[in-house]
């Protein structure tokens, strides 16, 4: 039998070798673009924004063809080249942190990565630098939450004490739901405990003579546990073809709204 | 409605939309331009006051306008829409009606529980109508101009 030189290297070994230098050299690019799809959908960003950017990007890294999927929570995109063949990989977004200002960095970023052409190592580089900017401290954080209370309180009628007792339960709710979140409890536990026990304390300032309505207080409370982001990005979602994310997320934050409101009400009605 | 409660309701749709703004970690100069948009929107349901009685074709329009405003401000400001769409909604999101709703509901009184509930329910339409509109809008300017710059497009 003829013994094959294991060390005999063809021309086609050769290309094939390269492709799949090629290969990985296009997987650690798409991770880190999934990784700006990633921070972007859990930003806030509305689907199209996310398979948008994602098309762009991988086009100017050298992607001849695109296919992205987004929904709610999960990415997959397969990029195709010559150079390379076809490569896929897929993401699953899970958990959301709105904020606006990381979203508006991000958008910025993959419009600099598409004009410029910046490398993997300065993308890496900028994201890390996204990553790395500072929210809010907490203190304001906490004066936020009073503030919208208080002003949808007032909003919607309420008195000068009720927006005043709803600032402060605002507060409270906000941290009590940080809490259960950070269990892991589901988001609709957290908003019926929040929105029962904001039912209970705005009854229970009412009674102890810090404020005067318990409608008023609980509705300022309300609009701050209500999902207003996810509301209207459902919207546009679906509007621009994106049905499934849209009805999902739609749904999820309608039923959201209905626990939250529910959950005062019932208190209200049982005091 | 005497002259104080509009500025007060004013002054406390602008807090409002401020206070999710920050929620939202917006920033700056956006920040009040995101504020302002709350104001905006229900400046323009309570001009319309006098003009039609009705709540639903109110929050359509106030809902439109502000349509507007967020896409054109993207525009000058170059950021996302959304920004400012997101946090100056918020006044228009009916929670007091839907509150109503509800605690009709608990109540046991299912007539007017349901009357407030469609209530709600038209209100969240004309919002969402009348942010699709303009939106749709804005979507076929973007479209007929990617079509005309067909031989740029690469360059995007």
């Amino acid at each position: 039998m003829e013994k094959r030189n294991p060390f005999f290297f063809t021309a086609d070994d050769a290309d094939q070798l390269a492709r799949s230098q090629a290969a990985d050299r296009a997987n650690e690019y798409l991770y880190r673009v999934l990784d700006i799809g990633q921070y972007m959908l859990q930003s806030g960003a509305e689907i199209s924004r996310v398979e948008d950017s994602i098309r762009r990007l991988c086009t100017s890294f050298g992607a001849q063809r695109t296919d992205v999927l987004t929904i709610t929570s999960s990415i997959v995109v397969t990029i195709y080249a010559p150079q390379f063949g076809a490569v896929t990989q897929t993401r699953r977004v899970a958990g959301q942190q709105y904020d606006l200002h990381r979203l508006e960095l991000l958008n910025q970023l993959s419009r600099r990565i598409c004009t410029e052409y910046l490398s993997l190592e300065e993308t890496e580089a900028a994201l890390e630098e996204i990553r790395k900017v500072p929210q809010y401290p907490f203190g304001v954080q906490l004066l936020t939450y009073a503030l919208i209370s208080a002003s949808f309180s007032l909003f919607f009628g309420g008195s000068a004490m009720d927006a005043v007792a709803s600032g402060l339960i605002g507060v409270l709710l906000r941290y009590l739901d940080r809490v259960i979140r950070q269990l892991e409890a589901n988001a609709f536990l957290s908003a019926l405990i929040c929105s029962c026990v904001g039912g209970l304390l705005a009854a229970s300032s009412v009674a102890l003579g810090l404020g005067e309505s318990v409608d008023m207080i609980s509705i300022g409370n309300i609009m701050l546990l209500i999902p207003g982001i996810p509301l209207t990005t459902s919207l546009r979602d679906m509007f621009s073809g994106n049905t499934i994310s849209g009805l999902l997320r739609f749904s999820e934050a309608i039923l959201l709204a209905l626990t939250i409101a529910f959950g005062f009400a019932m208190v209200a009605a049982l005091m | 409605m005497d002259f104080s409660s509009y500025v007060l309701q004013l002054a406390s749709a602008f807090a409002g939309s401020m206070g999710f703004a920050l929620l939202f970690q917006v920033r700056r100069r956006k920040l009040l331009l995101a504020s302002l948009g709350g104001l905006l929107a229900w400046a323009v349901y309570l001009a319309l006051g006098p003009v039609m009685p009705q709540d639903v074709p109110r929050f359509f329009i106030a809902s439109m306008v502000l349509t507007i405003y967020a896409e054109v401000l993207a525009r000058v400001v170059k950021c996302p829409a959304t920004l400012f769409l997101v946090t100056a909604a918020v006044p228009l999101i009916p929670g007091g009606s839907l509150y109503h709703t509800m605690r009709y509901f608990v109540a046991g009184d299912f007539a007017a529980s349901s009357a407030q509930g469609l209530n709600t329910l038209l209100l969240a339409l004309a919002i969402a109508v009348g942010m699709i509109v303009p939106m749709s809008f804005f979507q076929l300017v973007r479209r007929v101009r990617m079509w005309r710059g067909r031989e740029t497009r690469q360059s995007l």
